[in-house]
């Protein structure tokens, strides 16, 4: 009985207003083509979102700036090469600036990892960096939940990691991941869901041993 | 996996997916801060009536949501990025510095079959002849310049001592090659 629903839902889905492929960034980038010295505002918005992911995906403070310096570069030389199709007559495979930027960024991040051969491995060291110095207590506590959930986020396959990380570290919606990854948005839907049972299935089996 | 079984992990798939929009709507700041509290988030979201999400689900979304921070790069380092951003920029303008910002005036009668004048508008009628303005013209008055300097300097020769020494050693040069040749 689930197929009716499911075309039902569907259908809701397709006539839905694709606001995520409004681009935001429309006025900055056009100001950054006339003038190159004006790229500087949209560095500033975008840089810790990627070096974020950068992070997240290279586990190492050097090799994510690193990734994160090539991509800025690279966005900045290729500037006139981007080609926005955000408006809603462009359909599936619409591409903003924080789309094409993050395409660059994963390049950049998958050439990083081919040169150093490194994997994430220091999540105690990462969850410290947020902890509150003055609340011991909680600290504690919180270091030990950030240091489950980047433990329960680092043993997802690699596509999932990217999806869920995308998702809850950039903020992206569905669509933009979509684009970032190059799969279809229902295929994001699909990794982001069974990435999230895994990770919940991860964490509740660790409190439950702790308990 | 059966078909209606790839089908029920779309649909749970899809309800996972309205609510964290749901979630990323009503609580992402736009500037893209922290994530913050997404578990009471959640809850918001589901009294809202949202549909019916998994809850094992929705603690690990409430879970990653709270816990995985955004990292900030060193100030050292925005700064030193920003500079050499900054130096590359500079370099993409080069292009537009060294006159590429001349403008052009479409072209006017230009085809030799047809009236230069006829269909044209009011500039093309006063222009009537193809103008290039810019770095071109700059290049034309630097040259008629230098022409006039030259000719100016010929007919009024330097009147330095450096100038008369000068002066004085090719007559002497002259005098001697003259009496060389004749002697």
């Amino acid at each position: 009985m689930a197929r009716p629903v499911f075309r039902k839902v569907r259908a809701a889905e397709e006539t839905a207003p694709r606001l995520a492929h409004l681009d935001r960034d429309r006025a900055l980038v056009e100001a950054a083509r006339r003038d190159p010295t004006r790229f500087d505002a949209l560095y500033r918005r975008y840089l810790a979102q990627v070096y974020s992911f950068a992070y997240y995906e290279l586990g190492d403070h050097h090799a994510a700036e690193d990734a994160t310096e090539r991509t800025f570069l690279s966005a900045l030389a290729n500037l006139h090469r981007f080609e926005e199709r955000a408006r809603p007559e462009d359909g599936h495979g619409a591409s903003t600036f924080k789309v094409w930027l993050f395409r660059i960024a994963r390049n950049a991040i998958a050439n990083q990892r081919r040169s150093v051969r490194r994997h994430p491995t220091a999540p105690i060291e990462a969850a410290a960096i947020v902890a509150d110095p003055l609340d011991v207590e909680g600290d504690l506590v919180r270091r030990e939940d950030g240091a489950d959930a980047w433990r329960a986020v680092g043993q997802l396959p690699a596509d999932r990691r990217r999806a869920v990380i995308l998702r809850f570290v950039d903020e992206m919606t569905t669509a933009e991941i979509a684009g970032v990854m190059g799969r279809s948005e229902g295929a994001i839907r699909v990794l982001i869901h069974r990435a999230l049972r895994s990770v919940a299935h991860d964490l509740l089996e660790r409190r439950g041993r702790t308990r | 996996m059966t078909f209606l079984g790839r089908d029920a992990i779309e649909v749970e798939a899809l309800i996972t997916d309205r609510y964290l929009e749901s979630l990323l709507a009503g609580h992402a700041p736009a500037g893209g801060a922290s994530t913050g509290d997404s578990a009471s988030a959640a809850r918001t979201a589901g009294r809202r009536g949202a549909p019916a999400l998994d809850e094992s689900v929705r603690f690990a979304i409430g879970a990653l949501g709270r816990d995985l921070p955004r990292f900030h790069p060193s100030f050292r380092f925005e700064e030193r990025l920003s500079l050499r951003l900054g130096e590359l920029a500079a370099t993409l303008r080069l292009p537009a510095a060294a006159g590429a910002e001349g403008v052009i005036i479409p072209l006017h009668g230009l085809d030799a079959a047809s009236d230069p004048f006829d269909g044209a508008d009011e500039d093309g009628r006063r222009m009537g002849r193809p103008i290039i303005i810019g770095s071109a013209l700059t290049s034309a008055a630097l040259s008629i310049a230098g022409v006039a300097w030259v000719a100016w300097r010929r007919t009024h020769p330097g009147s330095t001592p450096m100038a008369r020494a000068i002066r004085a050693v090719n007559a002497a040069r002259a005098m001697t090659a003259g009496r060389t040749r004749f002697d």
